[in-house]
This record gives structure tokens, sequence and C-alpha cells, in this order.
């Protein structure tokens, strides 16, 4: 507690140590993470990767849609870093470029997923009764198809392209989203500040968006970060199987599908966009781990 | 959830450094079950759509139905002469309209019945029903408004001798009947299934039906009672393994013996292993994109097709067949008698090509789809990356291209109904004819929407003149004169990109002896063995 004299009434002094408490908290939190050894060295590989996106144009060392047929298949070398692919395109170049196709498709799904699935359980978990019997009862058709095959389907009804495959896995995501925060969202609604901004006659959208979600943040940031490596990894499957990213677009998921062809022979040509796809999802899969663990009030010291 | 991923990718990345170290570690088992029974698996990259041969083209379909049925007379075994089948001795007319047949009289049907006469004359009349049966319109020039096209009876003239009367003389009429899509089915099997009889085919070849499950494995039996020579196999199965470094693999594990669609990336590491070899099959086909001219659009006018045609480097493209192409320039592969050889092909001139679009109003380019197979052919080893890599070369001339993938069953269906643009296609020789690609693939009088062989939907006069009179006529040296004409039309037409000619090679596990692959893309299995 706070070793400040408290000059003021009851309830106005209780509000300054909920905002000291909170703070405390976040500090906490805060450190805790930079503690984590698997969490900086997510951090470190989310930095790289970010920086690399950034100035792909300046870090590529060809263009990465320019083929060249006779020199297909090359092993890595001074010249081409990481080999050439199929089309004799530089490997190194693509996937440098497909970073930033990566990052936009991991942040766009799920910037989907967050914005519906927050809204959606959000509503379920506040209002309840039927409102949150219909919702959820949607959520859990939708989590009783795998994945994949949901995402596959809705491709297939929407025609192969990146954005519908960004589209596919951002509604894949959604059911997540929406039972953490729902559950979230029904503790804190029980809170005694939510009940006292209800008691002074606060409107729902008000209470719900200024009282109930705040407090409900930890859950969606975590999810946040482990659903951009989800997302990342079912994108790739989609343009793999043809569905996502169409040529000659470097996505790494199309990268590897082009070149498994020469698998026995060329070994660099699917093993580098391979890579490249697992420490994506290794550094987010980490961050997020560490995230999780930092914003468990349980584990405080 | 997350842990699973974590999980698979581990997995990924463990079957990449095997597949990396080298040591494949292959192991040929010979095949022999408990009962010493012999079983060829045979390795493929799409299933058969029908097993019913006279309503198919596809090759994936054939594959089968030429261990099912026998035609009235067979191809050789290394070429395309005939030779006698169902029927031992043929004779025709001087004025080449009246064909007779004698028949066997020892055949029957895998479900016990006889062949005779009267059930050749019932098959020749089932494929007179319908459009369906595709090839007889194609062989035999059959159309909505004449469905028995150039053939005008057929009828028993004795229990085992049959008379076929044409409206008009056609030279490669032999060759066509041992085509496989004229295999006899039996009537009663036709009449029992009905709608299904795709599913349950029978007929009287080396092999009988036994079980298909789509999408995954069709299996024949050995037919003890063939008329022919029995087969030394027990049982083939064919199985779908679509992705052909899969299918490779499965082969340098012994879990298949025989497979089509290697990547020529592959040859060499077969070439290396004891326990495997390679078998190529002689070149009689042709990869080609057509150019759909019945669209209004770019592809209608012919200076577009050219420009195409010299904006596309073929030199570079035909290296992404990794050696098993040699370019292509006529509709024909060279091996084939009539061959143009003067036709000068389509120089590769960015700068030409750009006037000639500019010429036709098209200087600022345009927007095109491209439409491709997932599976890899014979004759394109290699769909969709030869596709990226004519996108790449058309970008040069400010044609802007999308490529649209489908499988080979839609792509076969929505190319015949003429919903593609550009799309890639080919064909394999059927029976040894120039007749079987210049007609079938160009002629108009097969360019109907539905069921179209020539998806380029080029409808030539001229052509069409030429390729009739080729038909009728007789003499071999005059149908050649024809042909040469005919090659030098459709070049300067450019309904199509032609783009190579392959020998495709087939990757075998060494225990298979005898095995001669056909021409015409595929062979009865009963002459082939296995070895210990």
């Amino acid at each position: 507690m706070s070793l400040q004299p408290i000059p003021n009434p009851e309830i106005k002094s209780k509000e300054i140590a909920e905002q000291q408490k909170s703070k405390s908290l976040g500090i906490e939190a805060l450190l805790r993470l930079l503690k984590s050894k698997t969490s900086i060295i997510g951090l470190i590989i989310i930095t790289i990767l970010i920086v690399t996106a950034i100035l792909a144009p300046f870090i590529a060392t060809h263009d990465p849609t320019t083929q060249s047929i006779p020199d297909r298949y090359q092993a890595p070398s001074g010249e081409h870093w990481l080999g050439t692919d199929e089309l004799g395109r530089d490997i190194f170049s693509r996937i440098v470029y497909g970073t930033q196709i990566s990052i936009r498709i991991g942040l766009i799904a799920v910037g989907i997923s967050m914005i519906v699935g927050v809204i959606l359980g959000a509503v379920a978990g506040y209002f309840g009764r039927w409102v949150d019997q219909i919702i959820m009862r949607v959520i859990d058709i939708m989590m009783a198809f795998p994945s994949i095959l949901l995402a596959i389907a809705l491709v297939a009804v929407l025609g192969p392209s990146l954005t519908n495959a960004m589209i596919a896995v951002g509604i894949v995501g959604v059911p997540q989203f929406a039972r953490i925060v729902r559950s979230a969202v029904l503790s804190v609604k029980e809170t005694e500040y939510v009940e006292a901004a209800r008691a002074i006659g606060g409107k729902h959208g008000r209470i719900l968006f200024r009282h109930v979600l705040p407090n409900s943040m930890a859950p969606i940031i975590v999810q946040t970060t482990l659903g951009i490596g989800t997302a990342i990894l079912d994108a790739a499957g989609l343009s793999f199987l043809g569905l996502g990213a169409q040529p000659p677009t470097p996505e790494w998921g199309a990268m590897l599908s082009d070149g498994r062809a020469a698998l026995q022979n060329a070994p660099w040509v699917v093993a580098f966009p391979g890579l490249a796809i697992f420490l994506f999802v290794l550094g987010f899969n980490l961050f997020g781990d560490g995230l999780r663990d930092a914003l468990d009030p349980k584990l405080k010291e | 959830m997350k842990k699973r991923y974590l999980f698979m990718l581990l997995a990924v990345v463990a079957m990449i450094i095997s597949a990396c170290s080298g040591d494949t570690g292959s192991t040929s088992d010979g095949k022999e079950d408990e009962g010493g029974k012999k079983t060829l698996v045979f390795g493929r990259g799409a299933d058969s759509i029908q097993l019913d041969p006279s309503k198919v083209t596809d090759g994936e379909s054939i594959y089968v139905t030429n261990q099912i049925y026998d035609t009235l007379v067979r191809y050789e075994e290394e070429n395309t002469e005939v030779k006698a089948a169902l029927a031992t001795d043929w004779e025709v007319s001087d004025d080449g309209l009246v064909w007779t047949f004698q028949l066997r009289d020892d055949v029957k049907f895998h479900d016990g019945t006889d062949f005779a006469a009267d059930d050749v004359v019932f098959n020749f009349e089932r494929w007179t029903t319908s459009a369906e049966f595709v090839y007889y319109g194609y062989m035999f020039g059959a159309s909505e408004e004449d469905m028995g096209g150039i053939i005008e009876e057929v009828e028993a003239t004795g229990d085992h001798e049959i008379t076929i009367t044409l409206s008009e003389p056609n030279a490669p009429f032999l060759q066509t009947l041992a085509m496989p899509p004229f295999g006899m089915a039996s009537p009663e099997a036709v009449e029992e299934h009905g709608d299904d009889y795709f599913k349950n085919p029978v007929g009287t070849g080396p092999f009988v039906f036994e079980e298909w499950v789509p999408d995954d494995s069709i299996t024949v039996t050995k037919n003890d009672d063939y008329f022919g020579e029995v087969a030394k196999v027990d049982e083939v199965i064919f199985r779908v393994i679509p992705d052909n470094g899969a299918r490779f693999m499965e082969l340098q594990a012994g879990t298949i013996d025989l497979m089509t669609g290697l990547n020529p990336q592959d040859i060499g590491t077969a070439e290396g292993d004891d326990a495997l070899q390679i078998i190529r099959r002689p070149s009689m086909n042709v990869a080609y994109m057509a150019m759909n001219m019945d669209k209004e659009g770019p592809l209608a006018d012919k200076r577009v097709r050219q420009a195409i045609n010299m904006a596309v480097n073929k030199e570079e493209l035909i290296e992404l067949y990794e050696g098993i192409g040699k370019e292509a320039k006529n509709p024909i592969p060279p091996s084939l008698w009539g061959y143009n050889d003067d036709v000068e092909p389509y120089a590769y001139d960015v700068e030409k090509a750009k006037a000639l679009l500019a010429e036709a109003g098209y200087a600022d380019g345009f927007d095109i789809t491209l439409n491709t197979f997932s599976n890899p052919r014979d004759y394109m080893p290699q769909p969709k990356i030869t596709a990226q890599a004519i996108t790449e070369m058309l970008k040069a001339v400010n044609i802007n291209v999308e490529i649209v993938e489908s499988d080979w069953d839609t792509h076969l269906t929505l190319t015949e109904n003429g919903e593609h643009d550009m799309a890639f296609l080919g064909w394999t020789g059927d029976n040894g004819d120039p007749d079987n690609f210049m007609y079938v693939l160009l002629d108009k009088d097969n360019a109907t929407v539905g069921s179209a062989g020539n998806i380029a939907f080029y409808k030539s006069d001229e052509l069409h003149d030429l390729l009739k009179a080729a038909q009728v006529e007789m003499d071999q040296d005059k149908r050649t004169e024809l042909y040469l004409k005919a090659q030098e039309i459709i070049h300067e037409d450019a309904p199509w990109l032609p783009i190579a000619h392959t020998t495709p090679p087939l990757a075998a596990s060494s225990s298979i002896v005898d095995y001669v692959p056909h021409p015409t893309g595929s062979e009865p299995f009963n002459l082939l063995d296995m070895k210990e």
C-alpha cells in the first residue's frame, strides 16, 4: 500500500489506491517480461523481422520477382546468399520482401479477429442471457471446424487471393478472441467499480468501453501476440495450397509450394522459406508466452 | 494449439533435413504377398475421371481402361502399326468405304457373356446416342445433327463377322479403331448399370476391374481367361499421389513400383540408385497454350496472338523441362509423318512483339488470365512454374497475366466450355496419325462449346477444307502435302503458343522387366513382369 497520507474522503482515496496499484502492476509485469530470457529472444526476433520489413528495399540484393531461368536452382553463393529458386529468382531477396507480406498478413488477419472477436465477446459477456446464448452458440459452431479447414472453405467461396486469405484467417481467429474476452468480461462486470458506474447511471456503452474492456486488456494482448503466429502459419498453409498469395508474390508458403519439386536436389529452395516461417512463428509465440506469464496476476511476487 | 503447430514445424524441419542428407536407403521388396501374389502398384498424379473410355479423353482414365478393354485391333507394342485383337482379320473394299472384320469366337466378357458380332454393333450404336461419347465425335466427325458421322452403318454379317460402311473414305480408320476409347464394353453390363456404368466397367481385356476408391486407388486383377497373353502380375493398383516429389519418395521407399510424372530434377537421382530405373516413353505429344479466339478482346486479333508467340522466350522456357522436352513450333510432334520442318518459328523478339501489339491497338498492353492445372502432365511436368515464367515474359510487353490454377477435372471442364482466356493443355497422340492432332485440336468441327477439343476455338474454313481432304485421301504422300500446308496456316493464324514435345520419363523399381511404354501414352500391363 501507499506510504502517502490519505487526505481526502474514503471514495477518493480508494480510487487513488486503485490507480497506484494498477501502475505498479504494469511496471511489475514489464520487469517480469524483461527477466524472462525466452521472451527477450522473442522480442529480438520480432524486432529483426520488423526492421527487415521496413528496410526491405535496402536489404534485398536483387529484385524479388525478376526471373532468370538459366540461373535456376543455384546453390547459396556470394552472388545469391540463399541460392536461387525454380525460376532463378534470388531467394534471399524474396524472403526479405516476404517479411513485409507476412507481417501484413499477421497484423490484418489478427486485427480482423480481434475487432470482431472483442466486440462479440464483450457484448455476449456483458449482456448475458439470450444475447450471450446466440453469440456463443455461433462461436461454438465455428470452433467445431478445424481452423485450416474453415479457412479453406472460406477462401473457396471468396476466391483465392492474398486479401481473401487474410480475411479467411481473420474470421477463423474470431472464436478464440470472443471466448477469451467473454470470460474476462464476465468476471470484470461483477467488480465493485462496475457496479458503482452502473449505480451512478452510466450507459451500457460507456460502462463497457470505459470500465469493463480496459480492465480485460491483458488476455486480449496475449491472444493478439500469439494469434499473429497462428495467423501467419494458416496463411502460409493456404498459400501452399495455392489458395493464398498468387504468383509471383514472394509469400513464404507459396515459395515452399513452388520449390518442393526440387526438394531432393535443391533443398535450399524450400529450407529457407520454411526456416523464415519457423522463426516468425517462434518469435511471436515466445514473446506471447512471456507476456502471458508477465500479465498473470497470480504470479505476482 | 500452439504446441501442436510447433511440433508440426519441427516435423517439417526434420523432414527437410532428412531429405537433404542424401542417403535415401530405398528398399525394393519384390512385392510378393503371402500367397506369392504379384502386385504392381502404379503411382500417378490424378485419378481417372470415368472408367468408360468412350466418354473420356484424358490419359488418366485411359491408363486404366486400357487394361480392362480390348479394341477390334490393337497397336504393336512399340509403335502405332495395328495388329489383330478382337478382330483376327479384316479387308476393305477398293473404294475404301466398306470394311469387313472377322472376329474371334473364343472371347468372353468379364461378366461371363460371350463376345459376338452383335456386341460390336451394340457398342457402335451406343456411341452415336449422345454427344457424351466425345472421341467418337472427334474421330468420325459426328455432331448433334449427324450423330453417326462418317460411319453409315455397322452390321453383323455373321455370328463373328461385322461390316462397317463409311460415307466417305477415311485414311486413319483402322488406326483409329485401335484407340482405347473404342474398347468393346459388355452390353449386359451397360444395360444393368446404366448411368453408373463408368464405375463398373466390364470389358474383355487382360485385367478385370475390381475396385475404385475415388481419388485414392483403382484395383484391377488378372484375367486368367484372356485370349491374348495372360498377365504376369496378379494385380495392378493405380494409386493417386498428387505430388511428384512425394510419389518419387514412395518409389524410393518401395511402396510403389512404377510411376509417371517424375520431376525432371529427380531423373539423376533415380539413375544413380541401383534399386531404380528410368524408362523413357517415346515422344508423341505436344504441350501448348491455347488462346481463346471466341472471346471478344485482344486474343481475337491475330497480331496479338503472334505478338504473344514472339514475346515468349521458348529457349529459356524449355529449360524448365530439364532436358526431357524439345521446343515446339507445330501442333504435331516431329516424330510423326507429315511434320513441317520448314515452318519458321516466331523468333523471340520483344520489340517486334510490342510493335505488333501497338499496331493492334494494345500499346499499353492488357490484363488477361491464364488457366493452368495443378497436377503435372507428361507433356508439362511443371505447369505452375511454366505459367509463372510466361507471366513474367509477357510482362515485358505490358501484358498483365493472372494465373488461375484448377485441379485437372475442373480445368478440362472449363476449357471445354471455353471459359478461359488463355489455357495450358497438351495432347498425346492416340493413333499415330496427324489427323488425330490437327483435326481433333484445331478443326472448327471440334470447337463446340461443352465438348471442345479445339480449346482455342479456332475456326478456319481454309484449314477445315484441307483437313477434311486429308481424311478422305488414302494416299499418304498426298496426305503429307495437305498436312504440310495445314501447318503453315496454323502457324500464320497462331491459335496456340506451341510449347514443347516431351520424352516423358517413367521411374520404376528395377524389379520391373519387359515394360515397353507405348508412344500413345498408355499400354496394357499384361506383358510386363516383376522379378524377385
